[in-house]
């Protein structure tokens, strides 16, 4: 009797423990490195995807993100990927406190991990020369919308309202 | 191979800053290395750290070091922002001066030190802010005018702090800057211009002694945040600010990305910038004939798809060089250009050093009429690569 009450217990703080790993693993961003941008890419294949780069040393990024999230909450369909994408990479718990205060914890979330960001940016786009806030609209069949700066967040609905529906 | 104490010191040093960087929290730590020579050929580098400056002697220009001094005896919290670095002069009495910034608060308030060493780099006194006025500083230069006296520019927050308070915007920051007494302080600090941009890097030359010339990215009408050049009149006079070009980069942002200026004995200026405006986007060259002439067509260097950055002006008695920072797709490159007229004729751009990780901006600094590349990459460390020797 008391030999199953600490199997229980031991379970227990087993199923807790686990629980709060993957809660852990599911607040932090992942670590975005060389050759990150191909498996993203990869993962959303076939699906109008919305890529949104921000910073935590962007000012304008951290007054925007509030609207990608209330935009989130609306669109639930949306796939919405988020790269922190700071030119030096920040402190992972400023990333999620910056995603917490935005209701941005919950999208899928990425963050630049590599201080050669030359190298990162050029896999993302040869052309882009880090300027932050950053959005990249891509629909089904691979075709990219590049909207630099503050995103106009009609242009997106429109977009978003023009795409095929696509079921996983 | 025979390693000696000092070139030990050295790669421990960089060995240090490399581990620093394999890991994600610590990944923001400044990464910088700033060259000065003194007047007997010695090559002084100060090493922006993640907690300290470090300061350090090579005369055998760079192959080995001193063992490096820290400019504070308890760690500091370093500005790290990307166009921040360090910056160290000597003056004419043979004293080397070192400035600064830290970061004050979490929302990137910066406070700018200086100090300085009369014992030939072995210790340095205690550094104090370049004025009292704390509300923040940032992107501090400093330069020896032809006369050996040494100048300062930095971006100061303090009108902004004052007129925001009172209810009224205030884009950007101020452009402030003061000479430094005998003691080598900075206290007498005076704005040049308000409503620069607040995070890029000045660009500073001199037209002569007590004339400064310092190239920084301002904010004309609507946001747009194109590049002036001001050339002093006289020690406490700046002059008419002077556009170097409508790029029109319209952006409620900071590129952290400065300009460079050299001005020649001819008098030209010789500016380098990187922009992201609707007229044209990427890294671009202008000369100007004199200080009041208005700047030349810009022109492109490199393809907009290679990333080119952090461009670097260096004028000789002879030659105007020039650099920046490209990427290839697997490799950084520093590629390399001279003009022997003055800014009109350029040579074909040439690969002068290159790495496959993170690194510092590309540096030049000349010995008479030797000019040489200084660049810390992660992988190699700090470097001093004599160029143009063809030429």
């Amino acid at each position: 009797m008391r030999r199953s009450i600490v199997i229980v217990l031991a379970l227990i703080t087993l199923g807790l423990s686990a629980v709060a790993i993957l809660r852990a693993a599911h607040a932090d961003p992942m670590p975005f490195e060389r050759g990150s941008w191909s498996k993203l890419a990869a993962r959303h294949a076939g699906q109008p995807t919305i890529i949104h780069f921000w910073g935590v040393t962007c000012a304008p990024c951290l007054v925007e993100m509030p609207h990608w999230g209330k935009l989130m909450a609306e669109r639930p369909d949306m796939r919405l990927v988020l790269v922190a994408a700071d030119p030096l990479p920040q402190p992972v718990e400023q990333v999620n406190g910056a995603l917490q205060r935005a209701g941005l914890d919950r999208a899928e979330n990425w963050a630049f991990a590599d201080r050669f960001n030359e190298r990162l940016r050029y896999e993302i786009d040869p052309g882009w020369s880090g300027e932050l806030p950053r959005t990249v609209l891509v629909a089904a069949d691979g075709n990219r919308t590049v909207l630099p700066g503050v995103a106009d967040l009609s242009t997106v609905r429109k977009w978003l309202d023009a795409q095929p529906r696509v079921h996983n | 191979m025979r390693l000696t104490l000092s070139t030990l010191a050295f790669v421990v040093l960089a060995g240090a800053a490399a581990a620093q960087h394999q890991h994600h929290g610590d990944a923001k730590d400044a990464f910088t290395a700033t060259p000065a020579f003194a007047p007997d050929g010695t090559l002084w580098v100060a090493r922006g750290m993640a907690d300290r400056v470090l300061v350090a002697k090579s005369t055998d220009l760079g192959k080995t070091f001193s063992a490096p001094v820290s400019v504070t005896a308890d760690p500091i919290s370093i500005d790290w922002g990307p166009d921040s670095r360090p910056q160290l002069a000597l003056d004419r009495t043979g004293a080397l001066v070192v400035t600064y910034a830290i970061f004050q608060d979490k929302r990137f308030n910066g406070r700018v030190y200086a100090t300085r060493s009369t014992d030939g780099g072995a210790s340095f006194a205690p550094p104090v802010p370049v004025t009292p006025e704390s509300t923040s500083q940032r992107f501090q230069t400093v330069g020896v005018d032809p006369d050996g006296r040494v100048f300062a520019a930095w971006l100061d927050k303090r009108n902004a702090a004052a007129t925001i308070a009172a209810g009224k915007p205030y884009p950007g920051a101020a452009l402030a800057y003061a000479w430094a007494d005998e003691r080598g302080g900075f206290s007498d600090t005076k704005l040049a211009f308000d409503n620069t941009c607040e995070c890029c890097r000045l660009g500073l030359a001199f037209a002569g002694p007590g004339r400064p010339a310092i190239i920084f990215r301002n904010v004309f009408a609507g946001s747009v945040r194109d590049h002036a050049v001001v050339t002093f009149a006289n020690p406490t006079t700046p002059g008419p600010l002077r556009r170097v070009s409508v790029d029109d980069w319209k952006i409620e942002a900071c590129p952290h990305h400065g300009p460079s200026l050299a001005i020649a004995p001819d008098g030209s200026y010789h500016a380098a910038w990187f922009t992201g405006g609707a007229a044209r986007q990427g890294l671009f060259y202008a000369r100007a004939d004199n200080a009041d002439a208005p700047f030349g067509a810009p022109r492109a260097l490199s393809a907009p798809d290679r990333q080119p950055a952090r461009p670097y002006v260096l004028a000789t008695a002879n030659a105007v060089h020039l650099v920046w920072k490209e990427f290839d797709g697997e490799k950084a490159l520093v590629r390399w250009e001279v003009s022997q007229d003055g800014g009109r004729h350029w040579s074909e751009p040439r690969t002068v050093a290159e790495t496959a990780d993170a690194s510092d901006h590309p540096l030049l600094i000349a010995r008479g009429a030797q000019v040489f590349l200084s660049w810390l990459t992660k992988n190699e460390g700090y470097r001093l690569i004599a160029i143009g020797e063809s030429t």
